[in-house]
């Protein structure tokens, strides 16, 4: 097993790296000049100069390639060209509350989504099945930051129950507090995926013969839907939850924005903006990360959840 | 599941119960703090010397002073408008080459580094000049030199009639002290500057904000409110519903047409205060481009325009500009005192007929750029529609404001709109914006004269150096009326409108003076705040 993680990890490596390759060229292709980014719209001709050569933006393209790969592999993501602060010191502030606000917004999305697809799964037809699926709908259709903006004019503004936006006081319950709105608007795009899915899955499964074996050996309900019947759909499911963390970590951007709330979603789109090489980079190099740490982690799920699975070679 | 009539009346008796602390909760305020949502997404920097982005400033002008400024809320619009602050009196010799400025005593600096003397000014000076962000104005300081504990004499190389407008009172030549410079580091003290100011910084939070607190030893009156936070929100509705909540007592505007109507709809206690003029804009008409280098179409187009309506869409934030200065500002003119000729009222017949003469007679066609930032679009989409009822299609390429000035400054526009703010000191603008020194290059080391005026047509150079050489403010004001007279004969920029800077604030909070003019930020010092 741990010599499969570290193939996977060493799998990983040129796909990172060539994300590292795209995101380097993007951010030179792009139009827009970061030194007048930083310096604002009147800096002067000397000033800009400066600023590039101060920042390694006068060097060739191929040699700035260069440092910047240097660099990751010293460890060292470079430094803010606006603040100047070094990237991993932004990454280490901002990490932790996207980590959060995504943890947070999959326990609800989980939490949700599984029984609301079980429950419209054993009322399949009926009118609990229909609203059900109506609200999936409502789910997928919604965009989150229009979401968020009523969730908070409703819940925060109106009913003064949420605060507005940040991340509370250094106490849990207070942390608990302020992400609870952000992380409902993510989960509701999620609640809306994963019940389909349980449904979807756990419909195909129970067509199955053991099901039909199980209610005809007289086995109560509740048993042939929880022992037979979800956990036999639960592959199918981890994979929906796979791919819903991937999209939470990525929604969490624009809900960060909407909620005010730090992480490295804002810290990314603040960066791109304003044509901060060094931050976008390392930011995206968190993303690339999370997305091969997220897919081998449900490989290895898989492997729990269905004992025919087997790691090879 | 279903619901009987207990459960319904426990959750309306819930949900009645949170409601009311929640309501409470966001009432609840802290009288003895004011909190400022500022439209960015963190801040950069603390120090003086250094801050790039505008909305730093909002915390750096409650924590450092220069040795002169304005009076609180307003630009000094003259020399006598300068109030002693960490210098008490000041003169220049008759050359206007040689300051010398006498110190306030006693000043302290925050957190107990001691009294500020002529060596942290000396000091200030030299970094300023050295690393700061603003080198180029003050590289016309030769020498700062200490004369004694409380005197500092300034050497310019040339004459500068505006010195306390274009050096003195700067962001970089704040004052700090230099003990803690030392003693802190370069490096920390970019997020960790110590000043004089009637607020000293706590913390520099990159997730938050910035948290300030009451200077007790201020030289002046202390601060009424005790702390000051400046609370970083670039989302406009997350900014918008954090002042409706009353999470914050005040935010930054968003300058869009209909947006301060539409807060005062919500809640029309709310307070707006705005400086006027607020950003100049203005539009550059590139003289290499075809018809542009005819001056009947750059008539033409100051004929389409409709001044006047332009600033009333962008009411109450909009302002005219006949000249390149507001009317109250030094060598600005109201409409009236111009030749008539250089009025230029709205005509679209008139730009019509001047299109005719020059050659097209079925009006012209052209493409211009224009970044997407609600000021940029909202003003070029007006200007579109007016270009449009005198024969003047000009279609619009909006996208990225990076890349928008990206653009401009590789001379890749045609009728570049640019927004910025000035002091009343109007040799900036058009050094800035009207030299043939700055003129924009194709390969991005120009300036910002987007027209190459001064050089595809004879500019205000040599009247430029005049107004710059001047050793008596009349005399420099006499020439930069002139000036202003010649760039509307030669059109090669308009001043199109003027949109204040804005912020709105909750109607507890009663800063203690009005807001005028002056830079996009103001001074809480003698605010206070009511429960």
């Amino acid at each position: 097993m741990v010599r499969y993680i570290a193939q996977r990890l060493l799998d990983a490596i040129p796909t990172i790296f060539l994300i590292l390759t795209l995101v380097f060229v993007a951010m030179r292709i792009l139009p827009g000049d970061p030194a007048i980014a930083a310096l604002g719209d009147n800096a002067l001709p000397e000033q800009i100069a400066e600023f590039r050569e101060r920042m390694g933006l006068n060097v060739p393209l191929w040699q700035q390639y260069f440092n910047f790969l240097w660099g990751i592999f010293s460890l060292d993501l470079g430094r803010s060209l606006l603040s100047n602060t070094p990237v991993t010191q932004l990454i280490a502030t901002y990490l932790p509350y996207t980590l959060e606000l995504t943890l947070f917004a999959m326990i609800l999305g989980v939490a949700g989504g599984i029984p609301l697809g079980v429950f419209a799964a054993v009322n399949r037809n009926k009118w609990p099945d229909n609203a059900i699926r109506g609200y999936n709908l409502i789910g997928y259709a919604i965009p989150d930051f229009y979401l968020g903006a009523l969730l908070l004019i409703f819940f925060a503004l109106n009913l003064g129950w949420f605060p507005i936006g940040g991340v509370g006081s250094g106490d849990i319950w207070s942390r608990i507090h302020a992400v609870f709105l952000p992380a409902l608007t993510l989960a509701f795009v999620k609640t809306a995926f994963l019940g389909r899915l349980t449904r979807t899955s756990l419909l195909e499964v129970f067509g199955k013969d053991y099901i039909r074996t199980a209610r005809a050996k007289g086995a109560r309900e509740n048993r042939v839907v929880y022992r037979h019947g979800l956990r036999n759909a639960l592959l199918p499911i981890s994979t929906g939850f796979g791919l819903s963390l991937l999209s939470t970590l990525s929604g969490s951007v624009a809900i960060e924005l909407v909620f005010n709330r730090p992480g490295i979603g804002r810290m990314l789109i603040s960066a791109i903006a304003e044509r901060d090489y060094a931050v976008v980079q390392g930011g995206i190099i968190v993303f690339a990360l999370f997305v091969v740490l997220i897919n081998l982690l449900m490989d290895l799920v898989y492997v729990i959840i269905d004992p025919r699975i087997r790691v090879t070679k | 599941m279903g619901i009987n009539r207990r459960t319904f009346l426990e959750l309306t008796a819930a949900s009645t119960a949170l409601t009311a602390i929640g309501t409470s909760s966001a009432m609840a305020q802290d009288t003895d703090v004011i909190r400022i949502g500022i439209a960015a997404n963190g801040p950069r920097h603390s120090d003086p010397n250094l801050t790039t982005q505008g909305s730093d400033n909002w915390a750096t002008e409650q924590v450092y002073e220069q040795l002169v400024r304005p009076e609180d809320g307003r630009f000094a619009l003259s020399p006598e408008d300068w109030v002693p602050t960490l210098a008490t009196e000041w003169s220049a010799s008759a050359d206007a080459k040689t300051w010398t400025f006498k110190l306030r005593e006693g000043v302290q600096f925050h957190r107990g580094y001691g009294e500020m003397t002529s060596e942290d000014v000396v000091f200030s000076f030299r970094r300023a000049i050295d690393t700061g962000t603003n080198r180029t104005i003050l590289a016309n300081i030769a020498e700062v030199t200490a004369n004694g504990p409380y005197e500092v004499t300034i050497r310019l190389h040339a004459p500068d009639v505006n010195l306390l407008g274009t050096s003195i009172f700067n962001n970089n030549t704040s004052i700090v002290s230099k003990a803690a410079f030392e003693e802190i580091g370069a490096e920390a003290f970019a997020t960790d500057a110590v000043g004089t100011g009637p607020y000293q910084l706590v913390s520099f939070e990159p997730n938050f904000g910035m948290r300030l607190q009451r200077h007790e030893d201020y030289w002046g009156d202390a601060a009424i409110v005790s702390r000051v936070e400046c609370v970083y929100i670039a989302d406009t509705t997350a900014r918008t519903l954090a002042l409706l909540s009353g999470d914050v007592d005040m935010i930054e505007a968003v300058r869009a047409p209909g947006w301060i109507d539409s807060m005062l709809g919500r809640d029309p206690t709310l307070k707006i205060d705005m400086t006027v003029p607020g950003s100049f804009n203005t539009l550059h008409i590139n003289l290499t481009r075809e018809p542009f280098n005819d001056i009947r179409v750059r008539q033409a187009i100051m004929y389409a325009l409709d001044r006047e309506a332009v600033a009333a869409a962008l009411a109450p934030m909009g302002g005219t500009m006949h000249g390149l200065q507001p009317a109250f500002f030094p060598a600005g003119f109201e409409a009236d005192d111009l030749p008539e000729e250089l009025q230029y009222r709205h005509n679209p017949q008139r730009a019509r007929e001047l299109l005719a003469e020059a050659g097209y007679p079925n009006g012209i066609e052209f493409e211009a750029n224009c970044s997407q930032r609600e000021d940029y679009s909202s003003t070029m989409l007006i200007v579109q529609e007016q270009f449009r009822a005198a024969g003047i299609n000009m279609t619009l390429n909006i996208g990225d404001h990076t890349a928008y000035h990206a653009d401009n400054r590789t001379d890749k526009n045609t009728l570049a709109m640019h927004a910025s703010s000035y002091p009343p000191i109007p040799t900036q603008i058009y050094f800035q914006q009207l030299a043939s020194a700055s003129q924009v290059k194709a390969d991005g080391t120009g300036g910002g004269n987007y027209s190459h005026y001064g050089i595809e047509m004879p500019g205000i150079d040599d009247l430029l150096q005049q107004a710059l050489e001047a050793t008596d403010y009349d005399e420099y004001i006499r020439i930069c009326e002139e000036i202003e007279l010649q760039v509307l004969r030669d059109l090669p920029l308009i001043g199109l409108s003027t949109l204040s800077f804005t912020a709105v604030r909750n109607a507890n909070v009663d800063l203690g003076y009005e807001v005028q003019s002056g830079y996009a930020r103001w001074r809480f010092h003698r605010a206070t705040k009511s429960a």
